[in-house]
């Protein structure tokens, strides 16, 4: 799959747009309900009033605070529309894993950040692109012009995941990164070590950033479809472990869940959303029911 | 424990097999790429753990069918009683068999004994080569083991029933002399019976399997060929008012119809065998029983002439045991005997009591008197020709003289029945107390006893005069006072009381003299009713047993009793042939076959043991002017074909406990015989538990290595 009409395919856009997503967050854009988003900028109201730190540009300096306190302090002001989303891509080897030769988990992302740089750029708001293996690797600056979907997409389809997992390592430069509030769209199987992750992605949430965890797995590696002795070999360290598929699948799924559970119970406790999913599943409906799920939230 | 196919065992060696596969031919496993494996590398451990558990149980479940199976083929088998012969080892092996005549019971067309017989037959072909065999039947002297299988199976063959056949007991006592004796290993006993009751009677109930089990390794089989529910209407024992009669008087046969089986109806007939030999019916009568049921049936008999004459009662129709439907008799119709009555004058007064009892005048007209009496005085006693009398009664005699005592004495000595009643003639003389006339009194007269008192006979009846009393009960001896009777203490060496008075006095004494014998009654049948009368016997009112006891009395004086014409199988027959130039007979069976029997020249009587066989046998001997013509019956006890079977309780009284095996077909007698032989086969256990453990093998596996959904619904 190399060009983006072959990520988003016609019937999963027609399937977004039918519900009328338009509608519910012209407002303050799709995702308002989900996440203020931050955006400097013209024609935007003041909010608040921070502590200048470096990094910050310096025309934003309130300069008659400054001669009231002697301090520097930067303005903040509030968007009125939109906020800017960054689709945080894991191009690590694990990514490339198909049980069934279909979808890879990293196609499977694709797809699912293709559809909401759809939604994200049909709301005009800017999305950009970011990729990682140890450390990030590409980043696409946040547009929210309609060439902007082509652009990620046929970017992301130029992308093969080869490299070793470094997410926790990754995450942490993108907080340091960000400098503006951002809705950050994680697609990762999140397969390292869990502790380093979770206090990455407590870091982003520091940063002030929105974080929607997408937690994508193959089918096989959440239902473990094996039967008989099988060798397994993990890709990126290319560690080898023989099991007895068919004892093992009740262990294995008990492990997976406590996993999954984990990082379901700290990501709700630091206000991350997590999503998991697995490539049997119809992206499109997954999507949907998150968004529905959220919308009900409110 | 045995094996049948031991070789079979090697099987156990497949138990390898999945061993080998576990330890060798281990799976080669698919290689996966698989990127979530830090989830696997968390838990392997512990689940290798237990994977190796489910291993070891699969692996053990398999071992173990297989182990199962191998042995299950090769048929194992527990000996019972801890023999170590094995099936084709030599056993002696001893067959009892029941041969009474309840074995002719025929079901299916086909006897109790033929039963038997075929499944004798069967187990000789079962024997194993060089065993020990004897056969045993009712009919054997000392059992010894037969030569080959050959001779017992023709021994067998040529079995037959028997209705005199040894005890029971007798032939388990022989059938364990036997067995102990001998040297094989393994001891085996079978008993071909139809278990009932009259087979093993109370005497012969000993736990034969207890004593059985003495001797070792041994096998006790009880072969059951009897008839759960059979189906028999039998006649009781014969009975006749008397074997001989008087011509021209009536005789009664008394006989049961009884029932084993359901309810039915049945004719019962008299036949009498007439001049031309053919059997005559002479009368009938139907019964209506139910099961269990005995009905009296009697028919009289008249009209008979001098001479012998056979016949049966049998009952009309067929069941399952014909040899209990007839019963023969033989009576014999003799002309009246002559009996001498003397008394004192007014002779005809003072005999007329007894001459009335013995010969009622109603008879006399007739013709049907059984006796012929002559009265005369008692001082004509001397002069009278004594031998053509049967008997002689002195009535109340006077003192005789000496002649007259002498003559008697002589006469009682050459087998003339002599019968004094004293009375009020008599003295505590010297003509009574010495002299010739103490050769006929059993005592010397020492007074008269006169209070009131009765008759007390003997309460068992064992004498033979009695034995008409003894279907009587309630005899009204006490409505016959006695006042006056004589006291003769002591009685002589050989005399005995035949009766007595309520006081204990003697009241009737009997004492042999040479060949004949002297009856004396210590009270006299000649008084009139009167005030001074010494007893009321007589002359009392219905004084039934005074007459009874006068005709049973002078029956007995005259021999009539001693004539007996019907036996009981296996009974000796003793026939007076009363002729001393005879020196043999002719002896025909029912059968029909005639044999030769010399005559007893000391007894002058012809005596014949052959009686097995119930049937009318016929004696003729002598030439045609002076020819005997005679015969007598045989019949079976009706003991021996009563078909009621041993209930539970006497089952074991009579085997024990236990430690017998009852067997009743071929297919029983095989596997109990295997169990004996061999031991109880296992196979049958073996191959379900092999089942069990397939079915937990087959159970484990599917739960330990369960598809898994998805390649389920990938393989759908």
């Amino acid at each position: 799959m190399t060009t983006a009409e072959t990520y988003l395919k016609p019937e999963v856009a027609q399937r977004i747009a039918r519900l009328d997503l338009r509608a519910q967050f012209i407002v303050k854009g799709f995702l308002q309900g989900l996440h203020a988003s931050p955006f400097h900028g013209f024609s935007v109201e003041f909010s608040e009033h921070r502590k200048y730190t470096q990094g910050d540009d310096p025309e934003d300096i309130d300069w008659l605070v400054f001669a009231k306190t002697d301090k520097y302090y930067v303005k903040k002001f509030e968007a009125e529309t939109n906020i800017t989303g960054y689709l945080v891509m894991d191009l690590s080897r694990s990514m490339d894993y198909t049980y069934r030769q279909e979808l890879t988990k990293f196609d499977y992302s694709i797809c699912l950040a293709a559809a909401l740089c759809y939604l994200m750029v049909l709301q005009q708001d800017p999305v950009g692109l970011i990729t990682f293996d140890e450390k990030l690797r590409d980043c696409l600056p946040p547009r929210s012009k309609r060439t902007q979907l082509g652009n990620v997409l046929s970017h992301l389809s130029r992308l093969k995941p080869t490299g070793q997992t470094g997410i926790a390592r990754s995450l942490t430069q993108i907080a340091a990164m960000l400098r503006h509030r951002s809705l950050l769209m994680v697609f990762s199987d999140l397969l390292a070590d869990p502790d380093e992750v979770i206090s990455s992605l407590r870091r982003l949430r520091h940063g002030g950033h929105d974080v929607i965890l997408f937690h994508v797995l193959d089918e096989a590696e959440v239902h473990f479809p094996f039967d008989g002795m099988v060798e397994l070999e993990e890709p990126e360290s290319e560690e080898t472990l023989r099991v007895d598929a068919a004892n093992f699948r009740e262990d294995y799924l008990a492990e997976l869940e406590e996993f999954r559970e984990r990082f379901r119970r700290e990501c709700f406790r630091i206000g991350i959303d997590y999503v998991p999913l697995d490539t049997s599943m119809q992206f499109d409906k997954a999507l949907t029911e998150y968004l529905m799920s959220r919308r009900a939230r409110g | 424990m045995d094996f049948v196919n031991p070789l079979l065992l090697a099987g156990v060696a497949l138990a390898a097999v999945p061993i080998i596969l576990h330890l060798v031919m281990k799976q080669k496993p698919r290689h996966l790429e698989f990127p979530a494996l830090r989830f696997v590398k968390k838990r392997r451990e512990a689940n290798q753990r237990r994977l190796r558990w489910r291993q070891i149980l699969l692996l053990a479940a398999r071992v173990a069918a297989i182990c199962l199976l191998a042995i299950a083929l090769a048929r194992p088998s527990l000996k019972m009683a801890g023999g170590i012969a094995g099936r084709e080892a030599p056993v002696a092996a001893v067959m009892v068999f029941d041969t009474g005549p309840r074995m002719q019971y025929r079901r299916d067309n086909r006897t109790r004994l033929e039963e038997a017989q075929q499944q004798a037959l069967w187990l000789l072909s079962q024997v194993p080569e060089g065993s020990q065999v004897a056969v045993i039947d009712g009919t054997t002297g000392t059992a010894v083991f037969q030569v080959d299988l050959g001779s017992a199976k023709q021994r067998v063959e040529r079995l037959d029933t028997h209705p005199t056949a040894r005890p029971a007991a007798e032939l388990m006592e022989e059938a364990l002399r036997l067995l102990s004796e001998s040297d094989k290993e393994r001891k085996e006993l079978y008993v071909f019976t139809d278990l009932a009751r009259a087979a093993w009677p109370e005497d012969d109930r000993k736990p034969w399997a207890e004593r059985m089990e003495s001797l070792g390794d041994a096998g006790f089989y009880l072969i059951d060929v009897g008839v759960q529910e059979p189906q028999n209407f039998a006649l009781g024992e014969i009975r006749l008012s008397s074997d001989t009669i008087a011509r021209h008087s009536t005789a009664r046969i008394t006989t049961s119809i009884s029932l084993e089986g359901s309810a039915g109806e049945r004719g019962v007939e008299l036949y009498v065998t007439g001049a031309d030999g053919k059997p005559q019916k002479r009368s009938q009568e139907t019964a209506q029983l139910a099961d269990g049921d005995s009905h009296e049936v009697e028919f009289p008999l008249s009209g008979l002439e001098q001479g012998t004459h056979q016949g049966f009662v049998r009952i009309v129709g067929e069941d399952g045991l014909a040899i209990d439907d007839t019963r023969f008799f033989t009576i014999e119709a003799l002309p009246a005997w002559d009996v001498l009555i003397a008394a004192t004058p007014p002779v005809e007064l003072h005999a007329l009591y007894l001459a009335e009892a013995l010969a009622p005048e109603s008879f006399r007209r007739n013709g049907t008197a059984r006796f012929n009496c002559t009265t005369i005085p008692s001082d004509q006693l001397a002069e009278q020709d004594l031998d053509r009398f049967a008997a002689v009664c002195l009535v109340d005699p006077p003192a005789l003289s000496a002649d007259a005592w002498q003559k008697l004495a002589i006469y009682a000595a050459e087998g003339g029945g002599v019968a004094i009643f004293l009375g009020r003639n008599a003295a505590a003389s010297a003509s009574f107390n010495e002299g010739p006339a103490q050769d006929l009194l059993p005592g010397k007269l020492t007074k008269i006893v006169d209070h009131a008192t009765h008759f007390l006979p003997d309460e068992q009846f064992v004498h033979p005069l009695w034995s008409k009393f003894r279907d009587l009960s309630g005899i009204p001896w006490g409505q016959f006072p006695v006042n006056r009777h004589w006291d003769m203490p002591p009685l002589v060496p050989d005399a005995s009381v035949l009766a007595r008075y309520a006081d204990g006095g003697a009241a009737l004494v009997e004492r042999p003299v040479g060949r004949g014998r002297v009856l004396v009654m210590t009270t006299p049948i000649s008084d009139p009713p009167s005030n001074d009368a010494w007893n009321q016997l007589p002359s009392g009112i219905d004084a039934w047993p005074f007459v009874m006891l006068a005709n049973e009395s002078t029956l007995y004086l005259v021999g009539s009793h001693a004539a007996r014409l019907n036996y009981v199988s296996g009974q000796t027959v003793v026939i007076p042939v009363g002729r001393p130039g005879l020196s043999s007979a002719v002896l025909t069976t029912p059968q029909g076959d005639e044999f030769r029997q010399n005559i007893d020249p000391e007894r002058e009587a012809l005596v014949i043991t052959a009686t097995e066989t119930p049937g009318q046998y016929q004696v003729r001997a002598g030439s045609a002017d002076d020819a005997l013509s005679t015969g007598f019956s045989v019949n079976l006890p009706s003991t021996l074909t009563s078909l009621q079977r041993l209930d539970e309780a006497e089952m074991k009284t009579t085997f024990g406990e236990s430690g017998y095996q009852l067997v009743r077909d071929r297919e029983e007698i095989d596997r109990q015989l295997s169990a004996g032989r061999v031991g109880r086969e296992l196979y049958g256990w073996l191959i379900a538990l092999a089942a069990v453990v397939l079915a937990a093998e087959y159970w484990l596996a599917n739960r330990f290595y369960r598809p898994s959904n998805i390649e389920a619904s990938a393989a759908r």
